[in-house]
């Protein structure tokens, strides 16, 4: 038998991640309700919210218990976010205890993001092949995913610097535009509207957008407020990054 | 340029997108195939803020009809899937006209984006809660 404390844990533990990972709010929320259900606790309450998550049991003696959870790092990741699901899917339908649902988690967390150089290949070929979509030549390809691959390539260790992401994205979207910029003085048949508009494609907060619509159709308006901020000002930063990069140039060029 | 390279460069940038993303590598290449279908309708549909709504519904719609064939989350499939139809030319468009001076085009193309992320949002919204009216998921099973 599961102590109180694993369970919470565990439950905790779950819907952490999934909110680190990207995941919606009422998705953890039902992480919570669904994991307690299996794990025995007859009554849960509980609020997620983007940044936090509060839940408190109450127990068959009518004595309650409540936890705090403060989600500060929020990241896109949603094989992890796939995964915890799972993992409280199977202790909901109580093929996982507490304690094992609790090592796996644990396992999860741990476990090393996919290889850099994947990503950065990813980010560069899918910023290219935008680039393309939106009607730019070969030429335009090869200096988008130049630029695609540098943006990857520089926005991790700026996390690891503790740079706000917002203050990164404004980066990303001023370095895009002057690697651009630049490469039409080196090659003068770069055309800059499809190699920009391409090599920002992976930068734009779709998740954000994406997750806002179905917390605020679900009526979790705090949270889709929430997101809907975070997504526009997201958007803004790094158009203020093109925007400044832009006139610079121009400044520079008059 | 031609649409059959157009809908080619799609598929590609949504796979490696949703590579970007950490997605589980099984659903990639269904988020990929329906990023494709969705942009062939987008281009058929020529490139209107009406056009917008109309893909991002199909793609809405694939994506929830997959999440419930594959028993995954359709947060999975649509993330990557939409990302093709984000107006990213009519952002850099708006912040040239800006800078620029040109503020008359700035609303101009500023409004039209604004417009197209508002029909993409919708579209999402309408997907998932048409789905969820002919096929509600059982109560208790994860979604």
């Amino acid at each position: 038998m599961d102590t109180l404390s694993t369970t919470l844990d565990a439950v905790c533990l779950a819907s952490q991640m999934i909110l680190e990972s990207g995941g919606e709010t009422y998705r953890a929320e039902e992480t919570v309700e669904r994991m307690c259900q299996g794990l025995g606790i007859p009554k849960v309450d509980v609020l997620a919210l983007p940044t936090g998550l509060m839940l408190t049991v109450t127990l068959e003696d009518d004595s309650t218990f409540s936890r705090i959870v403060r989600v500060r790092n929020r990241s896109t990741d949603l094989g992890r976010m796939d995964q915890c699901n799972d993992i409280s899917r199977k202790v909901a339908s109580g093929r996982m205890s507490a304690e094992e649902a609790l090592r796996a988690l644990r396992a999860l967390k741990l476990l090393s993001p996919q290889r850099r150089w994947l990503l950065v290949g990813a980010s560069a070929l899918s910023a290219a092949s935008f680039t393309v979509m939106l009607g730019g030549s070969w030429l335009d390809f090869a200096v988008s995913f130049f630029c695609g691959g540098l943006v990857q390539l520089v926005l991790p260790p700026l996390a690891k610097m503790r740079v706000p992401v917002l203050i990164s994205s404004m980066i990303a979207g001023a370095l895009t535009t002057l690697l651009a910029l630049v490469s039409t003085l080196l090659f003068p048949g770069v055309v800059i509207e499809p190699v920009i508009s391409g090599a920002i494609m992976p930068l734009l907060p779709g998740l954000a957008v994406t997750n806002a619509m179905r917390d605020t159709i679900r009526g979790d308006l705090v949270s889709g407020g929430a997101r809907v901020v975070e997504a526009l000002l997201s958007v803004m930063m790094l158009a203020a990054g093109i925007g400044l990069m832009l006139s610079m140039w121009g400044g520079i060029r008059a | 340029m031609s649409w059959p390279l157009q809908l080619l460069a799609c598929a590609v940038a949504a796979a490696s997108f949703s590579v970007l993303l950490h997605q589980p590598p099984r659903t990639i290449p269904v988020s990929s195939l329906i990023a494709t279908a969705g942009y062939a309708v987008f281009l058929l549909l020529g490139k209107t803020t009406l056009a917008y709504f109309g893909a991002t519904l199909v793609i809405g719609i694939c994506c929830e009809i997959c999440a419930r064939v594959m028993k995954r989350t359709a947060t999975l499939f649509v993330t990557a899937a939409i990302i093709p139809l984000v107006p990213g030319i009519g952002l850099y468009n708006t912040m040239l006209y800006m800078v620029e001076g040109n503020y008359g085009m700035a609303v101009q193309t500023g409004a039209a984006t604004v417009l197209a992320l508002c029909g993409i949002a919708l579209a999402i919204t309408m997907s998932s809660v048409l789905v969820g009216a002919f096929h509600p998921r059982k109560k208790g099973k994860p979604c």
